[in-house]
């Protein structure tokens, strides 16, 4: 691991310390996330060996954060693996903070917040069209180059591969902010409406600078959704009663969510609405999802 | 793995069938023979094919390290990566890539049960290491599509689906060769259906035709499997493992590698 000068610790992944460190051969700069191998017990584990080979085959777009190398190393006589990431100054949450509570607050431009939703996009539909989900979608995961103006999806740790059809997952998956609803009523089966739904909600978020959706338990999480966009019903999405952790929920009716979203245009209210629907087979797909009228004003040839 | 063939690492992997099969120089100074390479491949196969049966895995999982296992032989010789070792650890990888993760204890259990020679037993620390060891040797490239899906979508196009048995095995057995390095899956999957189809009579050159897949690779591969048939016949028949390799024969080129 002489090859890297480790400068700072820039944070905790699903799985191990990330550094930003200087590639000391010809002083790029990079992202060391390390991992530690309990060798006694299981050796590399599969959320780390998942992620290395779903990032092998993702990362040749440039929405998907590029892995440059993995190192093996020895640290006091325990392996180590460092996965090697190209480094972005920051993350979508960071960025958005800053435009909170930054020196000069105010508002994501109209313009950055299409940018960056047209390259999320991309970036989903590469992945969807890998036959992987990404299933753990928050700003803390899309790094972000502030002068270049680039999105990169990170942090595929809880990726997957599917194949369709789908069977059940591991629930315990999405930051409970981003979850979609089919995932917190506890359906068995679910698909790329997931991450479009987790799309949805940065969406909104960019355009808040705040979370559309900030609940701190399942049922609190669910309740925000449904004051929103109303309680769901079979009308609108048929078999949501019969779901595992379904129950009688308060009748909301649903709000205009342009009021949620008040500075953004028509058309992204449009797309917003298609981000999040209830039925996740009406919810738009990330592919569609471009060529929604709302990134017609957007030039996509810099993409 | 994934859904998408084409987009996968897998099918950017794919090796000219020059670049496999190729015997190591260090193995070669050793004395190991063409033949034996092959022989020693084989009898590799159908011990993690023995030893994932033992611990339960599904088919994939078997498919996976099997893939593994040639892969890395087409990278490193025999002499420094000892294949009694790394065929079980292929299959601990390939376990944990297909989401489906055996315990290295469980391996090294019934590998001790399985094998009364000292020379195929191992301690779970030696799996572990040479676990890290594979995984550079494969670029830590997992993904690996295979034959299956493609072989039922197929018959089911074809409405033949009276041959998915007797296909199936074909596929199994194409894994003692190294097709899977170097064609894609459903070009493998097309020629287990041809060779089925002509042994069992059927009449598939309108189905073929409408494919339009380039059928002089899909009879190449055939022959291919044909030969590897008539060559290794011992005591098989066709769409059963191949166990006609005498044990002697395994062991005098293992004992060429002398490793461990």
């Amino acid at each position: 691991m002489e090859k890297y000068e480790k400068l700072e610790k820039v944070g905790e992944g699903t799985y191990g310390k990330v550094y930003k460190a200087k590639d000391t051969a010809n002083g790029q700069l990079v992202a060391l996330k390390k991992t530690r191998l309990e060798m006694d017990e299981e050796g590399i584990p599969p959320t780390a060996l998942r992620e290395i080979s779903l990032l092998q085959m993702l990362s040749h777009s440039i929405y998907v954060v590029r892995l440059l190398n993995v190192e093996h190393a020895d640290k006091n006589g325990k392996p180590v693996l460092y996965l090697v990431f190209e480094y972005l100054d920051t993350d979508l949450k960071k960025f958005i903070d800053y435009h909170r509570k930054g020196p000069n607050p105010g508002p994501l431009s109209p313009q950055v917040i299409q940018s960056f939703l047209y390259q999320l996009c991309k970036g989903v539909a590469h992945c969807h069209s890998h036959g992987v989900l990404h299933r753990d979608l928050k700003p803390q995961n899309l790094l972000v180059d502030k002068e270049k103006g680039i999105l990169k999806i990170a942090d595929l740790g809880l990726g997957r591969a599917f194949t369709i059809p789908l069977k059940s997952y591991t629930h315990e998956i999405v930051t409970l902010w981003y979850r979609a609803p089919e995932v917190l009523l506890g359906t068995s089966h679910y698909s790329t409406g997931v991450d479009m739904w987790s799309v949805g909600c940065i969406f909104a978020e960019m355009v808040r600078r705040q979370a559309i959706f900030p609940g701190d338990s399942e049922l609190q999480q669910l309740l925000h959704i449904f004051r929103l966009l109303g309680t769901p019903t079979e009308e609108q999405w048929p078999g949501v009663s019969s779901l595992r952790d379904w129950h009688e929920y308060p009748k909301w009716k649903p709000q205009n969510l342009a009021r949620a979203v008040p500075s953004l245009d028509l058309d992204g209210v449009d797309l917003l609405s298609k981000m999040l629907q209830y039925n996740p087979a009406n919810r738009i797909s990330a592919k569609a999802a471009m060529d929604h009228p709302y990134f017609d004003s957007l030039d996509k040839s810099q993409f | 793995m994934a859904a998408n063939f084409w987009a996968s690492s897998h099918c950017k992997q794919l090796l000219d069938p020059d670049d496999v099969d190729v015997l190591q120089p260090l193995d070669r100074e050793r004395g190991l023979t063409q033949e034996e390479f092959k022989l020693i491949k084989i009898h590799m196969t159908n011990h993690i094919w023995k030893l994932a049966q033992q611990v339960k895995v599904r088919q994939r999982v078997i498919a996976t390290a099997v893939t593994y296992f040639r892969r890395v032989y087409t990278r490193k010789s025999m002499t420094e990566y000892d294949p009694r070792l790394v065929a079980p650890t292929c299959l601990y990888l390939a376990s944990k890539a297909e989401e489906s993760t055996v315990q290295a204890r469980l391996l090294v259990f019934y590998i001790k049960k399985m094998c009364s020679d000292e020379k195929y037993r191992f301690e779970i620390k030696d799996i572990l290491e040479m676990e890290m060891k594979l995984l550079e040797a494969l670029d830590y490239y997992l993904i690996v599509f295979h034959p299956y899906r493609a072989l039922l979508q197929l018959l089911q196009d074809a409405g033949m689906t009276d041959l998915t048995h007797f296909a199936w095995g074909l596929v199994n057995d194409t894994y003692k060769m190294d097709l899977i390095l170097i064609y894609p899956p459903y070009m493998i999957a097309l020629a287990c259906i041809y060779i089925a189809s002509v042994l069992k009579d059927k009449e598939t050159t309108a189905w073929f035709e409408e494919l339009r897949v380039d059928m002089n690779v899909v009879k190449n591969i055939s022959i291919e499997i044909l030969d590897f048939y008539d060559y290794y016949k011992g005591d098989t028949c066709k769409g059963e493992p191949v166990k006609g390799i005498p044990e002697e024969r395994i062991n005098a080129a293992l004992n060429k590698l002398a490793t461990k």
